[in-house]
């Protein structure tokens, strides 16, 4: 499967997932046990997370914008998304190399994973973005400091179940090349 | 000019990047004014249509509660019937509804409604501002403004359009406070502080009226709303030390997490009575 016909699968599998199952997730009342901020976790900047190292910033930057808007649509929220994901896309880049410890030219046809970068930095990478994408999000859309408790409140109870789901995500679907020997 | 172009090709990602985001601060800032674009919102073809589809399977798995609260509205309706059988509400599908008037005239008022359902096909509540997505557009005569009431209270007012679906904004947003009544006639406004969709306040109600717990709040016939729809119910009253006002939290009487069925009401008086109203202003 070509690089791109196998990104624009996850595109569409990630977006179905945000939309039309973790969207819906604070309709339910067992999502908010007693009084408790609603929280909504954002998985689907894993698609930008995912795109592959040689993609250059430029092309990052459309493609997260494309992605915030598609997001931006369901979600009735013009721009706010787009806004997150864009600066998502910039900081990309530079995470990357502060984290890889060779020069990202030298992972050709690759893609940042759990394979070839290690669970832990992989992780470090995600959830610092996801976090970043987040914290630029909620403080988008409140747009008021007057209580900053129950914003950072819904900003780390959306980080920490979104990178629950990411997690979950990477284990289905990180092949066990060497789970034998 | 070399140097520029050199400048440019040094800094692309970044004048990129920057451009990108004063795009998204310009489309944030267009929908914050209410005045939304149709195009980027869940009332856009493509997206109303995926969440069509998602309702048709997700549909099935509400029906008994549906049932259970469509028989308890039809009691509701029966009982508010037998007031007015002496006229004739099975005319055409308007219903004329008496505004009541306590003043000395004693001039009965109509209030022309048109209602209509539809269907909601998309729903949030953790949003700051959540809409409410339903299959009715203008090729079924919805129009921007109108008010949306469930059978058991308030819901929102239309804000976007297309042909086939139209997005409500709902009660539960920070940019649209509601034009509310206590029991005894005060009104005031009835807002969401944002983070609880079980909770509404109501503000700067003065310290001498007097509310219980489980007073009702109803909508007065001031904004877009018909008069006399819940709101919800009082269930703690706080007094504001500040300004010795006070403070009342009420819980919505429409469940806004199970939305199955909304009405989309018309005034066919509204657009007369905005009119009115612009001229007035526009004089001073």
């Amino acid at each position: 499967m070509s690089t791109f016909v196998k990104n624009f699968l996850r595109f569409c599998i990630i977006m179905a997932l945000q939309v039309l199952i973790l969207n819906k997730i604070t309709l339910r009342w067992w999502s908010q046990p007693a009084g408790f901020p609603v929280f909504i976790p954002y998985v689907y900047p894993l698609f930008l997370l995912l795109l592959p190292f040689e993609v250059p910033v430029w092309g990052l930057l459309i493609i997260g914008f494309l992605t915030g808007l598609t997001m931006d649509s369901f979600a009735n929220t013009a721009g706010i998304h787009a806004c997150a994901t864009v600066l998502v896309a910039y900081l990309r880049t530079n995470v990357l190399n502060a984290l890889m410890p060779k020069n990202l030219s030298e992972y050709p046809n690759q893609s940042p994973g759990v394979k070839n970068m290690g669970w832990m930095p992989f992780l470090v990478y995600s959830s610092f973005l996801i976090l970043l994408h987040h914290t630029v999000y909620f403080s988008i859309e409140l747009w008021s400091f007057v209580n900053i408790g129950y914003l950072l409140l819904k900003i780390i109870a959306s980080t920490l179940t979104s990178m629950l789901f990411i997690v979950a995500y990477l284990l289905l679907f990180t092949r066990q090349v060497n789970a034998r020997s | 000019m070399r140097n520029f172009i050199l400048f440019i090709r040094r800094f692309f990602n970044l004048i990129l990047f920057l451009g990108l985001e004063i795009v998204c601060i310009v489309l944030i800032a267009r929908t914050n004014n209410m005045q939304g674009n149709d195009i980027m919102s869940s009332a856009n073809t493509v997206v109303g249509l995926m969440y069509q589809k998602q309702n048709d399977v997700v549909y099935y798995f509400g029906l008994r509660r549906m049932n259970d609260s469509l028989i308890n509205e039809n009691a509701f309706l029966r009982q508010r019937l037998a007031k007015y059988n002496m006229y004739d509400t099975l005319k055409d599908s308007a219903v004329h509804q008496i505004v009541q008037q306590k003043d000395s005239t004693h001039v009965i008022k109509y209030a022309d409604y048109l209602y209509r359902t539809a269907k909601v096909v998309n729903n949030s509540v953790s949003a700051a501002n959540n809409y409410v997505t339903i299959n009715r557009g203008s090729a079924d005569g919805i129009g921007k403004g109108m008010a949306v009431i469930s059978g058991t209270g308030v819901v929102g007012k239309v804000e976007h359009v297309s042909a086939h679906f139209a997005s409500v904004l709902s009660v539960l947003s920070v940019k649209q406070k509601v034009s509310a009544k206590i029991k005894d006639g005060t009104t005031g406004y009835v807002e969401w502080e944002g983070n609880r969709p079980d909770v509404l306040l109501m503000k700067d109600i003065p310290q001498q009226v007097k509310v219980k717990k489980g007073d009702s709040i109803y909508t007065t016939s001031y904004s877009f709303f018909p008069q006399d729809v819940l709101i919800g119910t009082v269930y703690e009253i706080a007094l504001i030390k500040k300004n010795s006002l006070l403070l009342l939290r009420l819980r919505p009487s429409t469940n806004f997490r199970n939305l199955q069925y909304v009405y989309v009401v018309e005034n066919k008086m509204l657009g007369e009575r905005q009119q009115l109203e612009d001229s007035v202003k526009a004089k001073k």
